[in-house]
């Protein structure tokens, strides 16, 4: 190879890289302030990828990342390894470094945060006896879940699991008188809030209403999360509220308006656009409105419905079962076997005469106003049903019957006696919690009797039956008969058909008082019919009860 | 502190020891001999092999007997230059701005600063120490002999064996100079690190304890990252609780009508408590009959097993040599009980629990003595030597619980259905404290001991191999080493999930570690192979040297001291493993060309 050729191929290898480089700079030529930069760095720009848009910059986390030498992977993996291993060996100090370096290693992995910020207030913590060594890791879970915020500003899930650890591991845990008082006395966590704003369910509900804020007025997607789910919290975070504050002793105007601001709250839930999985938007609220047209279109259909089509249409059908499904379907509900209930539950839904199938039947001219008014009935039905699933998921009526009941002054009321009595029982005055129990247990009755809904509210009954078993503690005491007219019976029936614990002997029919062991739940009359028809005052009748 | 293997005792490990390396070396020995005769006999027929064998084993014992510390020391030197010129100081620059950025990498809300910060600066020295050892002794030799400057060694009158315990030492001397520096600074910085102190919030302080004691309770402000309740006597002295492992000395001053307080440096924070363990731990079941082991709480970990409360069941330690001289002032119990509630209970109330002292032989105990167990903390108790049996008659400790030295100690839970957890070191008396100065260059002998074994890998692997293979062997070794554990676990197939190719097919077949593999053909094929695998990973284990052990973090990071016993043992094998390598690594270079 002589000089000449060995200078040519010098030129062509430089014409090569400078050739290459055109096209590398138009893929990835850093952005200016007037330059957009490459493509890699428009669509980083575009879909808000690169690290300033993602979060703080952090030199320490570039660093271990650059010390990693490209092997960020593995050294993420042995960081995993040795946390579990601590977490087995109960070597907390270690467990905690250990964390912050994952997080340093992989700060924008956001189920990193959540998962390890869980980890910290949720399971290490139980792991400690002591009720503040559990609140500072509670905290300490928290702290990390915030840091990881400074690192993502713009993760709604992130936020919002800062905003659920504090309002429901604070608020929710068996712990949860002690942590709300030390919540409060935090002063290193809330820093200059005051101390009247410093409830865990308002502190994290905050959290939750930025992060709800975010998705609304920024148009961040909600990655990994229900949106169903994501839009309850902060109106379930004032309910809980309202259910801390009462059971602390706080009643009157401030309960009142506690409970109003959740009423409003959970209406502009219930208005607020949700995705569903039929790959359409429904609102909460709606569900009565497509009731209401499905019930006027089938009217509609029915109207154009000659007399007779509908069973004609039916019998049909059930003559196009094969023969061990007629003969299931045939044969008397009692008399059937189990075989042949399971028949009949496939194909009960079958046999449904669906408006659409009327509509084709009917022909003429009324046959296009026939498929209108089905079409109407069928989609508004359909709709009403993706709603209630959606309903359910939350136990949206519930919780909006409870918004509506507890401001009411019968409630507030029932609840600041039974309150109240509990305290004096607690304090060991009988006589005046005898007497707060009497007035509370009127109030409730009227209560309940005004919104019979509530009898079968399992946390009601379970609240209200505690009470009932001081108030049997306080007659025993006072060597008085339990009243066989108890004006709560219901309130003891709802529990009998919830736990199975039967009811006090004076209350038993006598068939149950000969052998109690058979009283079952399911034997027990529909709590609605066991009302009383007039409240009887608790002491009414004397019984055998001691 | 965990201890999940008792150290043993220097005089007692010591003969054994030497009894298996000296079987170890016969056995690697007569195999080398056996491997290097076959070696030649191939080339030289079975009599010019065994000539030569011979003529090597003669020259081997001549070089070995007849060293000149006179050359080993030139070489040495060498050796130390050399590392000089390629700039061995960077490493010492590295470790300073990893002081220096420290806080950026550490968890600075730790409950336990001071474990943390330790580790650290023990972990972050030992790794560079060791990486530093590794690029330095795996590289020299292979760039000599390629660049030829050997040649200006080997043709001075030094033998094999000299160049290779020469380059050992040289390594390790510059190595341990690094490493004092190195210490020196770690020492200043967690000190400088970890001292604080705080402000009296006067405005929490109140009256506490009824207005006739004169006593106050407040908070401190918040240093970093805590703060203290203080508690003031009457007198205007107090101190603060203990959070974050250590306490301050609070004294109020008044100065020109002015009331200030002034706040002590931190107590108790950087300690090497040198602890007396039990001689044994047995427990009794809650019908009281005598076990081996509590009973298990569901814990994956089985280190702590667990004593039923309100029940017989108790925990009794035996302890031996309990003498009015080594405690004259009573005994200072320290014990770290784990609690485990089967109900809520009241949440407010910790367990409580109880000791009672016990005299093996005659059964004499003292009264119970309550406590409320602290979970996760290390309770101390001093117990006087006056105390009284259980109908209230004065009994003294050493004269008539422990006349020949043994004591019981008997551990009970008192809340119904709900447990204690204990292992042996859960229970100790804290005879004294050591130095944490020394403690700390204690530690950092374990270091040195590490960085010898590296440099002398290092050093073997590089006489007959390239630069970068030689690294690769020694880190391979180094790698094992920290995980000979694991690495072992899997060769004898204790941990879940088979051998090395066992666990890529499940990799591949996304396979978790429980699933039973497919029986047929490839479960064979695989099997096999990895029995073939595990046992070279259980010889591998066998010799390679288990670098955790030399390790003694744990030690210093949790405030004890490290036995001398614990450091006797580490020099001694460590050197073991240097004494090896050294021979082995004279017997590859006499096989290169440029050392014959």
């Amino acid at each position: 190879m002589n000089q000449r050729s060995r200078f040519i191929r010098k030129i062509i290898y430089a014409c090569a890289i400078a050739a290459l480089l055109l096209p590398l700079s138009w893929l990835s030529q850093p952005a200016t302030t007037e330059s957009q930069g490459g493509v890699l760095a428009q669509m980083r720009e575009e879909n808000q990828l690169s690290q300033a848009a993602l979060g703080e910059i952090d030199p320490a986390s570039e660093t271990i990342k650059l010390a990693t030498l490209g092997l960020r992977g593995v050294a993420a993996n042995v960081l995993w390894e040795k946390a579990n291993d601590y977490r087995k060996r109960e070597d907390w100090t270690s467990l905690s470094a250990t964390l912050e370096q994952i997080a340093k290693l992989q700060p924008n992995f956001i189920s990193v945060w959540i998962y390890q910020g869980w980890n910290l207030s949720y399971n290490i913590s139980v792991e400690f006896d002591d009720y503040h060594d559990r609140y500072y890791w509670v905290i300490k879970g928290i702290d990390f879940l915030k840091e990881g915020t400074k690192y993502n500003t713009r993760e709604p899930r992130l936020m919002s699991e800062i905003g659920m650890t504090i309002a429901q591991k604070i608020g929710k845990a068996d712990e949860h008188v002690q942590f709300r008082r030390l919540f409060r006395e935090d002063d290193d966590f809330n820093g200059s809030l005051p101390r009247s704003q410093r409830d865990n369910w308002l502190v994290g509900r905050q959290w939750l209403v930025d992060a709800e804020k975010m998705v609304d007025q920024e148009g961040v997607p909600i990655r990994g999360k229900s949106p169903l789910l994501f839009h309850s919290h902060a109106p379930m975070c004032l309910i809980n509220y309202c259910e801390a504050l009462e059971e602390e002793g706080t009643f009157g105007e401030v309960a009142r308006n506690a409970w109003r601001r959740a009423a409003d709250s959970w209406e502009q839930f219930s208005n607020r656009d949700l995705p569903t999985q039929y790959n359409m938007f429904v609102r909460l609220a709606d569900k009565e409105r497509f009731d209401e047209t499905a019930k006027q279109a089938r009217a509609e259909l029915e109207k154009l419905t000659p007399a007779g089509l509908v069973d004609q249409i039916k019998l049909e059908k059930i003559a196009a079962l094969d023969k061990p499904q007629r003969e299931a379907y045939n044969a008397a509900p009692e008399e059937r076997t189990d075989e042949q209930r399971q028949l009949v539950a496939m194909i009960e839904d079958s046999l449904q005469v669906m408006p659409l199938e009327i509509a084709d039947r009917i022909q003429g001219d009324k046959h296009a106003e026939a498929l209108r008014a089905a079409e109407d009935a069928a989609n508004a039905e359909f709709i009403a049903r993706a709603i209630d699933n959606e309903r359910d998921i939350v136990n949206y009526t519930y919780w909006q019957r409870r918004c509506q009941i507890e401001p009411q002054d019968d409630t507030l009321e029932a609840r600041k006696k039974i309150y109240d009595a509990d305290q004096a029982f607690l304090d060991a005055d009988l006589g005046k919690a005898r007497q707060l129990y009497d007035e509370g247990m009127v109030k409730w009755r009227s209560v309940l009797d005004a919104n019979p809904v509530m009898r079968t509210d399992p946390s009601l009954v379970d609240e209200l039956s505690s009470s009932i078993d001081h108030y049997r503690a306080i007659l025993h005491q006072l060597d008085e008969p339990f009243p066989p007219t108890f004006i709560l019976r219901d309130v003891l029936e709802a529990q009998l058909s919830f736990t199975g614990r039967p009811l006090p002997p004076s209350l038993r029919a006598p068939a149950e008082e000969n052998n109690p062991a058979e009283a079952k739940p399911a034997e027990t009359k529909p709590v609605e019919s066991a009302a009383p028809a007039e409240p009887a005052a608790p002491t009414a009748e004397p019984s055998t009860e001691s | 502190m965990v201890l999940e293997n008792t150290p043993p005792a220097f005089a007692d490990w010591i003969g054994p020891a030497l009894v298996f390396f000296l079987q170890a070396a016969v056995m690697l020995g007569l195999v080398a001999l056996v491997v290097g005769y076959l070696v030649s006999a191939f080339r030289y027929g079975p009599l010019g092999g065994g000539d030569v064998t011979y003529r090597m084993l003669r020259t081997a014992i001549r070089d070995l007997l007849s060293q000149s510390p006179r050359r080993i020391l030139a070489l040495a030197w060498l050796a130390i230059q050399e590392s000089l010129r390629r700039r061995v100081l960077v490493g010492f620059g590295v470790f300073l701005l990893i002081l220096l950025f420290a806080g950026w990498f550490l968890d600075t809300r730790s409950n336990d600063p001071a474990t943390l910060y330790l580790s650290f600066v023990l972990t972050a020295t030992t790794y560079l120490v060791l990486l530093m050892a590794l690029f330095l002794s795996a590289f020299s030799l292979p760039a000599d002999i390629k660049n030829h400057t050997i040649y200006t060694i080997v043709t001075k009158p030094v033998r094999p064996s000299e160049i290779v315990l020469g380059r050992i030492l040289g390594f390790s001397a510059i190595g341990t100079v690094l490493l004092a520096v190195m210490g020196l600074f770690s020492y200043f910085f967690v000190v400088r690190v970890l001292n604080h102190t705080h402000e009296v919030d006067v405005a929490s302080l109140a009256p506490s304890g009824g207005e006739s004691s004169g006593q106050s309770t407040g908070r401190t402000d918040p240093a970093q990252n805590h703060r203290h309740q203080v508690t003031l006597d009457a007198d205007g002295h107090g101190a603060t609780d203990v959070v974050q492992g250590h306490w301050h000395t609070v004294d109020e001053r008044v100065e020109n009508g002015k009331t200030t307080y002034v706040v002590g440096p931190p107590q108790d924070l950087l300690n090497a408590r040198v602890p007396a363990y039990a001689d044994r731990l047995l427990f009794k079941t809650r019908f009281g009959a005598a076990d081996t082991r509590g009973i298990s709480v569901g814990n994956e970990w089985k280190y702590r097993s667990f004593i039923e409360g309100a029940t017989l069941a108790s925990a009794i330690w035996t302890f031996d040599d309990i003498t009015p001289e080594r405690y004259p002032d009573g005994l200072p119990l320290e014990m770290t009980i784990r609690v485990f509630r089967s109900h809520k209970g009241d949440i407010e109330k910790g367990i409580l629990g109880s000791i009672v002292l016990k005299n093996p032989r005659t059964g004499l105990s003292s009264k119970i003595n309550t406590f409320t167990a602290r979970d996760f903390e290390t309770d101390q108790l001093q117990i006087p030597r006056s105390l009284t049996d259980p109908a209230g008659k004065p009994i003294d400790l050493f004269d008539d619980l422990a006349p020949d030295g043994q004591l019981e100690i008997v551990l009970q839970c008192l809340d119904d259905s709900q447990y204690f957890g204990v292992a042996l070191p859960d229970i100790y008396l804290r005879a004294r404290d050591a130095s944490f100065t020394m403690n700390f260059i204690k530690s950092y002998l374990g270091i040195w001991v590490q960085m010898l074994l590296v440099t002398s890998f290092g050093v073997m692997f590089s006489t007959f191999l390239s630069g970068a293979v030689a690294m690769m062997a020694t880190l391979a070794a180094l790698v094992l080493g920290f995980f000979t554990q694991f690495v072992y676990g899997v060769a004898v197939g204790t941990v879940e999930g088979g051998g090395p190719i066992e666990s890529m097919v499940r990799i591949l077949q996304q396979q978790n570690v429980t699933t039973q593999l497919e029986p047929g053909l490839t479960r064979d094929v695989v099997q096999i192979l990895d029995n073939v695998f595990m046992f070279f990973m259980q010889a591998m284990t066998s010799l390679l040297p288990d670098f955790r052990r030399f390790s003694d973090v744990e030690y210093v990071a949790h405030g004890f001291d490290i036995p001398w016993d614990v450091i006797g043992v580490q020099v001694v094998s460590g050197l073991g493993y240097v004494a090896a390598m050294s021979l082995i690594g004279y017997f590859f270079l006499r096989t290169r060309e440029v050392a014959r």
